[in-house]
């Protein structure tokens, strides 16, 4: 009886109210750090291309399709357990339901991850990859999407504001709740989640038996989706907030969590590039350094990270964002999810290379800082920007100088 | 409770609710009471943080079956 006292009041700690947001930012860092150990720094929109992919060779559109399935692509494995975790993360605080917008809203969702799709394969990149990774990883293309990531969300922040205006209808209309968490019919829900996490963790066992490194690998990756759809969903964390909040209510705890992620990684993936942790040739430490240091500096990156920006503020969550509040049962976000996953392999096909005709190849460079300022002078430039970001929404929180709301 | 006006966020997601709140509550004269239903789990802390923020006042909160419901009083 005693024991289960304790443990009682352990679940209700972990979901009973929202984790403050810069704890998921600080875990969420951590695990990062260990991905990048693994193989590679957290990404998110590359497996939504390979979904993509997968999707349309299914239908039988090769020229889109790819070689690599589902279950062996560590990024597409990531997003799929990032959702059931968040699913079970939900259901255990009582706060899955599916949640059916009104149909303008679903729209929105649908258009949003399409621009997200477009955005991610032009920039290389997300706010994931390209940015919570990117950063930390010293690249200075990373810089360049972080800037397009804002420009982006202020534009579509000023047309949602609009819109409440000018086009009220689009956010109203039927919507529809079903099998809310809440209430006393509600008990199958924390019973379900358990269930799942004993089928995820099934599934992690038959991968890391006796497979290959890569089995090992992904299976680690099936694990790690778990945990931080969990961490996510928990603290809610939001890179899209991140860059709108201060435009938006001025609030400065979302920005001040994903500096701290940034920060903690910053530590981790230098202290990894430097040593070239994992490898001890010369050749291998370089394929080390260069990790999530993308070809696309610095007009690409800006370009790309701009039409990202308009996508992820208009559907509501960027690519991690979606896959989090899909899991939570928002049909919006599915919408987002579906749009992005459609849109990714036909961008990459279509449009991307359009724009690699017109951007010269010198505006889409990879660009790692340390080349040109040494690893001090790559951090320090680092931690001077975090530090102007920092001045600036708490200046803006206090004031309200740039908040709309 | 009076509630001198209704405002319906089910099914809207982040940021919809709190860009309609803040609407809502700007047409509304002071001390009258709005009623939001929304059924984003976010907008538990979202909102009276907003409230805080802009000096209005949270009277209660309430939820019933996956729906939040707020009674908001205007500086």
């Amino acid at each position: 009886m005693f024991k289960k006292g304790i443990l009682r009041e352990l679940f209700d700690k972990l979901f009973g109210k929202s984790w403050p947001m810069w704890l998921g930012g600080i875990l969420l860092a951590l695990l990062n750090i260990l991905l990048f150990v693994i193989k590679y720094p957290w990404g998110a929109s590359g497996g939504y291309v390979n979904i993509g992919q997968n999707f349309y060779q299914m239908l039988g559109v090769t020229s889109m399709g790819t070689k690599t399935i589902i279950s062996l692509h560590t990024v597409a494995i990531l997003n799929i357990f990032i959702i059931l975790g968040a699913f079970i993360s939900a259901l255990f605080s009582k706060e899955f339901s599916i949640k059916v917008a009104p149909i303008g809203e679903l729209v929105k969702g649908l258009i949003g991850g399409a621009l997200m799709g477009i955005g991610a394969t032009i920039g290389i990149g997300c706010t994931t990859g390209g940015f919570f990774s990117g950063v930390p990883a010293l690249s200075g293309g990373a810089l360049f999407l972080t800037l397009g990531f804002m420009v982006g969300t202020f534009v579509a922040l000023r047309y949602l504001l609009w819109e409440m205006e000018a086009l009220p209808n689009i956010s109203m209309g039927k919507s529809f709740t079903l099998l809310a968490g809440s209430g006393k019919k509600a008990g199958w829900q924390r019973w379900l989640g358990w269930v799942l996490i004993a089928v995820i963790l099934f599934i992690f066992s038959n991968y890391t038996k006796d497979g290959s490194t890569l089995h090992k690998i992904v299976g680690w990756h099936v694990f790690f989706g778990l945990i931080l759809g969990l961490i996510l969903q928990r603290s809610r964390y939001c890179i899209v907030r991140a860059f709108r909040e201060p435009f938006m209510t001025g609030e400065s705890a979302a920005p001040v969590a994903v500096m701290l992620s940034i920060l903690v990684a910053l530590i981790g993936f230098t202290v990894i590039k430097f040593f070239g942790v994992g490898n001890a040739s010369e050749t291998a430490l370089r394929a080390i350094e260069m990790k999530s240091v993308y070809p696309h500096f610095w007009l690409r990156a800006l370009t790309g990270g701009f039409i990202f920006g308009l996508g992820m503020t208009v559907a509501g969550g960027c690519a991690v964002g979606t896959l989090w509040r899909a899991g939570e049962g928002h049909i919006k976000l599915w919408m987002a999810a579906i749009g992005f996953v459609v849109m990714a392999p036909f961008s990459k096909k279509a449009i991307v290379p359009f724009f690699e005709k017109i951007i010269p190849e010198t505006m889409r460079a990879k660009m790692f800082l340390p080349d040109y300022l040494g690893y001090t002078g790559a951090v320090l430039l680092i931690l001077v920007i975090l530090l102007l970001w920092y001045i600036f929404v708490k200046w803006n929180e206090k004031t309200g100088k740039c908040s709309a709301l | 409770m009076q509630v001198d006006q209704k405002l319906d966020c089910k099914g809207l997601s982040c940021p919809m609710p709190i860009i309609k709140l803040a609407k809502t509550i700007k047409k509304m004269d002071s001390d009258q009471v709005l009623e939001m239903i929304g059924t984003d789990p976010g907008s538990k802390e979202d909102v009276p943080a907003w409230c805080e923020k802009t000096g209005n006042t949270v009277l209660e909160t309430k939820e019933e079956d996956g729906a939040f419901i707020f009674y908001i009083k205007k500086k």
